[in-house]
């Protein structure tokens, strides 16, 4: 913590003349694309040279210099869990795809690009689709752009999208027809929809009992 | 020699079929592209040309300097007059009259940013120009080809020391991928600090995507007077904005802030969902400019291949759409320091000023592409 702290005062001192380069911000540029069953993201962050220090930080826990694996791993998965992804109001569990680390130097320099990609598994909804990412990563010193991907399924239709003024909050509103709705996945559903997916579930069951216990009052 | 009287004619005619053979673009750019080999040793040609195929040398361009992004092929600093000549009479002739000012605008500005970073000012008005005018710098004379190490996709030349930043009109390097042909497939790239020239030739077909332009600064002096290489992209889009009325506005404008290009180096191929105002809900009249303000990409390469790029691009405008983030007013003779972005099925633009410490409006980064034809990927069609 204290690492950080140092590192973010130096961000405050750094004094902020024109350049070449990103400076004072980190970039996170998202494009995010849908598919029936999935949804994919590609994150490109690009940290500024004076926040660097900051994210060295972050990243470099040991503080001996060098990004190790493991080092590379757990800075993704805390870009993972700054991350709130939800179709149509059920939060979603987003998994590590791919990870690539430019050199530190590079990135020292201001063009080093940290890209993360992942995905996650949708559960089966109805034609109109509401997916919401918010990325809560660096957010002080954040500059977001997130972006949705032309749809290659000609059966997905993008309907509007929406942002805040940051771009930390994103909401896309999509048309999926050839839907399953009538058959639902209980397994991908959460939260709210649980119980009343149980509740027909239940009333089946009683339904199909009461209807088998007519039939043999019968005979 | 006699030359019989029934042959007159057709000898005219292949005379003349000739010249105007010789005088397509693309024969031109041939041309120049075998005589600006022919000024090169044989070390020189082998970090000139690459193969066709060689995706890394294609996709190796950037906005970013290259003392942070090292390209490959020959740099202007590493040659001497007479190739130097020859190689921008190449690039030259693959562009527009137009477009080959605005490259060495741009290199100048580079230049300029040289002169100005040394001397810790930031670059822009009155700060001073390039040395020569608007046009790109001469380096000293006899700088031997060891100027640049490193072979392919080495460093830039040395002699500017440190290994900071480098600017200057030197650092702009120019490849070939394939063999200069009239007929088969090969490109052609210039780039550098802020400019990413990446033009395939195949016959009559120019292709200019994807291509970068920018410029820091975007305003600076030369000869006394005010250069601004962007001029017409900002101005032309200020002046659709104005044109909008309020409901239009309302589309055009997005509500959120945009820091930077989203589909600029490494996005090769990627279609973004299009926002802000369709062309269809313009009048003609407003078409009529956003298709201006294309043309200063669609008319960097050369007369034929623009006119043949602004046709498909007018056949489309109804499914073009125009979005801008940022400020809606600019100080007249100034740049815009709002980011816009024109898409179509097959076309986006973005420009984007940069929040770097200094004016955004005097650093400007530009992208150009067809998504779907990035590079001339895409099959000519018969």
């Amino acid at each position: 913590m204290k690492r950080i702290l140092a590192a973010a005062a130096i961000v405050l001192c750094v004094c902020i003349p024109a350049s070449a380069h990103r400076l004072d911000e980190y970039l996170q540029g998202t494009l995010i694309s849908v598919e029936k069953d999935w949804m994919r993201a590609q994150i490109d962050l690009t940290p500024g040279v004076s926040v660097f220090p900051v994210l060295i930080a972050d990243i470099d826990t040991n503080g001996d210099g060098a990004i190790s694996e493991t080092e590379r791993h757990a800075y993704a998965g805390r870009v993972l869990r700054d991350l709130s992804i939800s179709i149509d109001g059920h939060r979603l569990t987003p998994r590590l795809v791919s990870l690539a680390f430019p050199a530190v130097e590079e990135m020292k320099e201001g063009r080093g690009e940290i890209r993360i990609e992942l995905d996650a598994a949708l559960p089966r909804g109805g034609p109109d689709r509401k997916l919401v990412f918010e990325d809560r990563h660096q957010s002080r010193i954040a500059a977001y752009q997130v972006n949705c991907l032309v749809p290659q399924d000609p059966d997905i239709r993008i309907a509007s999208q929406h942002r805040n003024y940051s771009q930390s909050f994103y909401e896309l509103s999509y048309v999926q027809t050839g839907a399953q709705s009538a058959v639902p996945d209980f397994a991908g559903f959460t939260d709210s929809a649980m119980p009343l997916g149980a509740l027909a579930l239940l009333l089946s069951v009683r339904l199909a009992l009461l209807w088998g216990g007519r039939g043999r009052a019968k005979r | 020699m006699k030359i019989n009287r029934a042959f007159r004619p057709s000898i005219l005619i292949s005379l003349s079929l000739g010249a105007a053979l010789a005088q397509t673009p693309t024969s031109r750019i041939v041309s120049a592209a075998n005589k600006f080999l022919a000024t090169l040793d044989d070390t020189q040609r082998q970090k000139a040309m690459f193969r066709f195929d060689d995706e890394e040398q294609r996709k190796r361009w950037s906005n970013l300097p290259v003392s942070i992004v090292p390209r490959a092929g020959l740099s202007i600093g590493e040659l001497n007059p007479s190739q130097r000549s020859a190689a921008m009479a190449l690039v030259a002739s693959a562009l527009s009259p137009r477009g080959f000012e605005k490259v060495q605008q741009i290199m100048a500005a580079d230049e300029t940013l040289k002169n100005t970073q040394g001397s810790g000012q930031p670059g822009g008005r009155g700060r001073g120009g390039p040395p020569q005018g608007a046009g790109p710098a001469g380096p000293p004379p006899g700088r031997g080809p060891d100027a640049a190490r490193g072979g392919r996709g080495g460093g830039p030349p040395n002699g500017r020391g440190g290994g900071g930043l480098m600017f200057g009109s030197d650092l702009y390097y120019i490849s070939l991928l394939g063999t200069p042909s009239e007929k088969n497939i090969w490109m052609l790239q210039f780039g550098g600090h802020h400019l990413a020239l990446n033009i395939t030739i195949e016959g009559e077909r120019g292709i200019l995507t994807p291509t970068l332009t920018g410029a820091q600064p975007a305003l600076y002096t030369a000869n006394g007077k005010i250069v601004r290489p962007l001029a017409g992209e900002s101005d032309k889009a200020i002046a659709l904005l104005s044109a909008l009325d309020e409901n239009q506005r309302k589309q055009a404008i997005l509500s959120f802030r945009l820091a930077d290009l989203v589909l600029g180096p490494g996005q090769d191929g990627k279609t973004i969902q299009p926002e802000g105002l369709k062309a269809s809900s313009m009048t003609e009249k407003q078409r009529s400019m956003l298709l201006d303000i294309v043309s200063e990409w669609a008319g960097i390469v050369h007369e034929s291949a623009a006119v043949a790029r602004m046709a498909q691009l007018k056949a489309e405008i109804d499914e073009t759409w125009f979005a801008w983030s940022g400020p809606t007013t600019v100080v007249s003779g100034n740049n815009i320091a709002a980011y816009y972005r024109i898409q179509g099925p097959h076309l986006v633009i973005e420009y984007a000023p940069q929040q770097m410490g200094g004016d955004p409006s005097l650093h400007v980064h530009t992208m150009y592409r067809d998504p779907t034809n990035d590079y001339g990927r895409k099959p000519a069609t018969k």
